[in-house]
């Protein structure tokens, strides 16, 4: 009680994150989501635009799709790497960090094109393959849903890993052997046991790579095809081309809004407490 | 008293009829003038502040600060506030007429800007041309080494010409190209038969990858990704000088401007128009050519361009007469529209 009463004097040491925050993001978010209602003028007519003009709302699914796809895709390769980083040698996790942060600190831009050079049609991997006869015809690897799938992957293998890492870290290895003992086979203790005790990172990870695909822009445009389209890029059409800041308030409102559903879906199932624990 | 009177009245009659040549030379005469020119960076820019801006500067003794990079959004903003920043800016065809059409813009004042220069078609009521580029066939020399294709018809027969296609991902000048293709003349295209054009395309979409930047469509042919497709000319010009195997085709090139406007509400109006006045001039153009390849509006500046980019150009005589210049008062008026129904088709 006495810890908390001093810890709560010094809540003024928030003030610089918040005014940040607070005129750097808020206020011109803000002002954009509520351009949604009043531009041109106050009234719903943005929303019955993206209502009436089908292409609005099925972008807006295909972007939920994309993201639905990366999520699982990205958690099942992640999940070895993080259980080799939490319970293999200090060397083997020292080396595993780092080779996950160079890419992280690399520019996600520079990585984007990294990924078009190893998959185009004379790109490295169907170089490989035609060189070896594997295939006769350099495989469709780019301008479509396996570019994109591959960029938006292996930019956000990080998020996943981390959180994971560090919920694998804090499991006792004792657990897995009393669930041995107690007579579980390898695969039984590890869906019964293993698997529930890393689900704080799992839905964490899961959630940050849901969330930050749903705002995806330069990938897609980058390494997506004409099927790939996503709202990040309608919204930027939006404001670049027309100067119609009303409508693309009201893609942001809508995009918000699905990501608040679904964060609030994860909420009622999983539990954001046994995230954040 | 009179006598005065009338000889200052004189004296300024004088003024107005001396031709414009003449008067650029009253020289240091905007000395403590500021003007704020605004465009989009990069080598363009710098070649407009060295072939415009320096000679201005020199003539009249302002001073010119480059900004930018031009900005719908920022555009909208400064003249709708009515005190922009900017004094003269460089802006697309497109926005030239959204932007006319919206008050944004301070008309073309002709006693200060010699718009007899420029070939009629460059001139605007709200701006004055300076660089016209073109949407071109290009095609890679090394995929099509016995027989080039040359007309916009090449591009849709994958019997022929087979191969990868591009086309940049916009209803612009793609849907021109598709009725052009599809037989129909240039001077019959607007208003544009959307649904045709879309059903011409249809016959490519499966073999196109769509470009969004124009480095984009470059590095496309450098990768050997596609082998034909819609390409601004400059760039072509540009991936060529860097060694990639690649030509293109004048045929029914189709040509769109570039503009200097005055944003509405401009503190230097007349010292922007005069500025404007100074890229009419051929030998300024010429400059602009040589450093960047990009194609002047006053005809008279072609010949003195190096000849190794004359060819590139796409208002010599040759490709002048080859090409014609896009109906942005159409794309004014269904560019919104016609987005989003090539958005969805993209997706179907």
């Amino acid at each position: 009680m006495e810890a908390r009463l001093r810890l709560d004097r010094k809540a003024w040491l928030l003030l610089p994150a918040a005014l940040t925050i607070g005129v750097a993001f808020l206020l011109p978010v803000g002002w954009l989501l509520s351009r949604a209602f009043t531009d041109p003028q106050p009234g719903f007519q943005n929303f019955e635009l993206l209502w009436q003009r089908p292409v609005y709302m099925r972008v807006m699914g295909n972007t939920l799709w994309i993201a639905a796809i990366v999520t699982p895709v990205t958690v099942l390769l992640a999940f070895p790497v993080a259980h080799l980083m939490a319970h293999g040698s200090p060397q083997m996790r020292r080396w595993l960090i780092f080779l996950v942060l160079v890419p992280f600190w690399t520019s996600l831009l520079v990585r984007a094109f990294a990924t078009a050079i190893l998959l185009q049609r004379h790109g490295v991997i169907n170089s490989f393959l035609l060189g070896f006869g594997i295939v006769e015809e350099p495989l469709p690897l780019l301008y479509n849903i396996t570019g994109l799938l591959a960029g938006c992957v292996q930019v956000l293998l990080p998020f996943v890993i981390f959180p994971l890492y560090s919920s694998m870290a804090r499991i006792d290895p004792a657990y897995m052997r009393a669930a041995s003992t107690l007579g579980a086979s390898p695969v039984r203790s590890f869906f019964r046991v293993y698997l529930p005790l890393t689900l704080p990172g799992l839905v964490t990870g899961a959630t940050l790579v849901f969330v930050s695909t749903l705002g995806y822009y330069i990938i897609p445009a980058m390494l997506g095809g004409a099927r790939q389209q996503m709202i990040a890029q309608l919204i930027q059409d939006q404001i670049a081309t027309f100067g119609n800041w009303g409508v693309a308030g009201a893609l942001s409102i809508v995009l918000l809004g699905a990501t608040a559903v679904l964060l609030l879906l994860l909420q009622l199932t999983v539990g954001l407490k046994e995230i954040a624990r | 008293m009179s006598t005065t009177r009338r000889s200052l009245m004189a004296g300024a009659a004088a003024i107005a009829a001396t031709p414009f040549a003449a008067r650029a030379q009253g020289a240091n005469d905007l000395k403590g003038t500021t003007v704020v020119f605004a465009s989009w960076g990069g080598a363009y820019q710098d070649a407009e502040k060295v072939s415009y801006c320096e000679p201005f500067a020199k003539a009249t003794g302002a001073t010119v600060v480059q900004d930018g990079p031009m900005n719908v959004a920022k555009f909208r903003a400064m003249a709708g506030s009515g005190s922009p920043d900017w004094d003269v800016v460089d802006v697309t065809g497109g926005f030239l007429e959204v932007a006319a059409k919206d008050g944004l813009l301070e008309k073309i004042d002709t006693k200060l800007v010699n718009v007899g220069r420029l070939d009629p078609r460059f001139v605007h009521e709200y701006g004055v041309g300076c660089i016209v580029w073109s949407y071109n066939l290009g095609y890679s020399t090394a995929a099509y080494a016995n027989g080039a294709p040359t007309t916009w018809a090449d591009l849709f027969d994958l019997k022929k010409f087979p191969g990868k296609r591009t086309v940049l991902d916009q209803p612009v000048a793609s849907l021109e190209v598709a009725l052009l293709a599809d037989g129909v003349a240039p001077d019959k295209l607007y208003p544009l038969d959307v649904d045709r054009a879309f059903k011409k395309l249809d016959q490519i979409k499966a073999q196109t990858v769509f470009w969004t930047t124009n480095s984009q469509s470059q590095q496309l042919f450098v990768d050997r990704e596609v082998t034909m497709g819609i390409i601004l000319n400059g760039r072509v010009y540009d991936a060529a000088q860097k060694g990639a195997k690649i030509a293109l085709s004048w045929e029914q090139n189709i040509q769109a401007v570039d503009y200097l406007v005055v944003p509405k509400g401009s503190k230097n109006r007349a010292a922007a128009m005069r500025l404007i006045d100074t890229m009419t001039m051929a030998e300024n153009q010429t400059k602009v050519a040589n450093l960047i390849a990009y194609s002047p509006t006053n005809l008279a500046a072609v010949k003195d361009v190096d000849p190794k980019v004359v060819p590139w150009l796409c208002t010599t005589p040759d490709n002048i007469a080859k090409g014609f210049v896009m109906s942005q008062l159409y794309w004014r008026d269904h560019l919104k529209d016609l987005t989003e129904r090539w958005t969805a088709w993209k997706l179907a």
